[in-house]
């Protein structure tokens, strides 16, 4: 579906993706990062608004940069607020479905599903001016996929979003993924797992990691483990650690901290139970996190080079 | 909130599947929504105020000193197809690619098939639309406050002449417009005094690619002023037919509106600038 070849976007001297290559397949795929990691650019590459600097990407086996028939098949949800504050959501999405192309009769007809879909029925008729932000939210995303397009792309689809609209909007995203391609673009990891999606972490404008939930377990767990133990006895830890061979790396942050990074967490712990056994002191041993936000800082931490 | 289906069978798909653009349907939906946006009361206002202004100078002129139907046609010309014109496209024109950066509709609008084309041809419409009504307006409003001569020849003349003003100068502030969206109004200003108000008045070649030598030499001609021209006023004014002048006029819009969408085609903003 999706195929990126070393694909680098430059504005200016500013990098915005940075030597992409990735092969996506139907179904559902979360592009996460932070806040200016390049996610919006990447969809921008995608969704045919911007032409990669070096590279080349492909959508359906096209480039879809000023391409007709990619475009008709793609629906885009930007991040940015609607900002278009006199129009009705029922005008607005009626408005894009001409844009599509669908006469006078079909456009309302469709507008009208999207929005009753999306939970926009009763509200369809007031100004976008008088709706929340988490309303505007939803007719954005009626906008994107009224026309029901083979790819939907949402870029921070749930942000202003309450608990319960969040909640059945994930629902709403998640059943047409089992039909249609879908890549969600977010900085909260917690929403990419609850669409049950593939993942691709994206740090810097580098995609740093890619692959199922699990894949990207498997990658982080190739990689030494940090626990960080609180003893007034760093010293005699430290050397019982190396003398154990299960250590990485090695950090004392303070006076009463040391910090080991290990492929052998087992072997660690055994050693240190026998040590504390033996009557060494450890106020507190804290192991990283290793839930999927866990991994996600990890992976950052990589790619900057805190880790070596 | 209701359940997108379940499964969608193949041939649900195959019918389903969205148009590749339709771009009279596109194009058209544009020129309304454009149009929607210019009927908020301080649109409305500004409009009003162009169509009654060139009847409020004609009233001031003509209390102070009676003048001639010639005069008159002079500062009609002056005043609609030249000034108002003008100004109600760098309003309506001018924006078309800032309005979007601006309300955050750029990308929606864009990520549509054919909805960059549609985009400019559509407010290209909604301009000279909206331009050439309140100029029709105004002219209603100048000829009743100055009551020439056989009127309805002069209402025939200058709608031709606003509607040739507004298609050509629409044309040309497109091109600023997608160049430098962010100063358009001021690049406009800029083309406007520079090509239309200064090369348009060089007797040399460049005047032949402006509006305002097209619409002189149509008044000119239609008001069969030629025999009585000054010789030095003749520099100012081609003396080509009616129908080559008009020809010019088309030629030189495809010509700017085919460059206008091939920049904008070609257009990219970063999602700094779109947010």
């Amino acid at each position: 579906m999706l195929s990126l070849q070393n694909v680098t976007k430059l504005y200016g001297t500013v990098i915005g993706v940075n030597d992409v290559s990735a092969e996506l397949g139907q179904g559902a795929h979360g592009l996460l990062g932070p806040n200016g990691a390049g996610k919006t650019t990447l969809l921008g590459l995608i969704t045919g608004q911007l032409r990669p600097t070096i590279g080349s990407i492909n959508v359906f086996g096209q480039p879809p940069f000023g391409n007709r028939r990619i475009l008709s098949r793609i629906g885009y949800c930007p991040a940015a607020d609607l900002t278009e504050r006199n129009a009705t959501p029922q005008e607005w999405v009626t408005y894009l479905m001409r844009l599509s192309g669908f006469d006078t009769a079909e456009a309302p007809r469709r507008a009208a599903r999207a929005l009753d879909e999306v939970g926009l029925g009763e509200a369809c008729t007031r100004p976008l001016s008088t709706l929340s932000k988490g309303m505007r939210q939803r007719a954005k995303l009626a906008g994107a996929f009224a026309h029901e397009p083979d790819l939907l792309v949402l870029d921070e689809p749930f942000d202003g979003l309450d608990p319960v609209a969040r909640h059945d909007l994930v629902s709403l995203v998640r059943r047409w993924a089992q039909t249609r391609s879908l890549i969600v673009a977010s900085h909260l990891l917690h929403e990419v797992e609850a669409l049950r999606a593939d993942l691709a972490v994206i740090l810097g404008g580098r995609l740093v990691a890619n692959g199922s939930a699990s894949e990207i377990r498997d990658l982080v767990d190739a990689l030494p483990t940090e626990v960080k133990f609180k003893t007034s006895s760093v010293d005699k830890l430290a050397q019982m650690a190396c003398a154990a061979g299960v250590v990485e790396t090695l950090c004392m942050p303070a006076e009463d901290t040391l910090v080991i990074g290990t492929r052998q967490a087992g072997r660690l712990a055994d050693m240190v139970a026998k040590a504390v056994h033996e009557g060494l002191v450890v106020h507190e041993v804290l192991a990283e996190d290793r839930t999927l936000e866990g991994i996600f800082s990890r992976l950052m931490k990589l790619h900057r080079g805190v880790e070596q | 909130m209701k359940d997108l289906p379940q499964t969608v069978a193949a041939h649900d798909l195959a019918q389903s599947r969205p148009p590749e653009g339709n771009w009279f349907v596109a194009i058209r939906a544009v020129a309304g929504f454009q149009l929607n946006r210019l009927m908020t009361r301080p649109r409305l206002a500004m409009g009003l105020i162009g169509a009654v202004f060139p009847a409020a100078v004609m009233f001031a002129v003509i209390r102070t000193a009676p003048i001639d139907r010639n005069m008159t046609v002079v500062m009609i010309y002056a005043l609609i197809p030249e000034a108002l014109c003008v100004l109600g496209l760098l309003v309506t024109m001018c924006p078309v690619v800032a309005d979007e950066l601006e309300r955050g509709t750029w990308i929606h609008v864009t990520v549509r098939p054919g909805g960059r084309q549609s985009l400019l041809l559509g407010t290209y419409a909604a301009a000279v639309l909206w331009t050439g009504s309140v100029s029709l307006v105004a002219l209603m409003l100048t000829l009743f406050i100055a009551q020439p001569t056989q009127p309805i020849g002069l209402v025939v003349m200058f709608t031709a002449l606003i509607g040739l003003s507004c298609v050509g100068r629409a044309a040309l502030f497109a091109l600023p417009a997608v160049i430098l969206p962010k100063r358009a109004l001021i690049a406009s200003v800029g083309v406007a005094l520079l090509v239309e108000y200064f090369a348009g008045l060089l007797p040399a070649v460049v005047n032949q690619v402006t509006v305002s030598l097209r619409l002189r030499s149509l008044l000119v001609e239609w008001m069969e002023w030629q025999k009585d021209l000054p010789i030095e006023m003749t520099l100012f004014v081609d003396d080509y037919p009616a129908l080559v002048q008009i020809v010019a006029v088309c030629i030189l819009v495809f010509i700017l509106l085919t460059t206008a969408g091939f920049i904008l085609n070609r257009r990219q903003f970063p999602p700094s600038v779109e947010n």
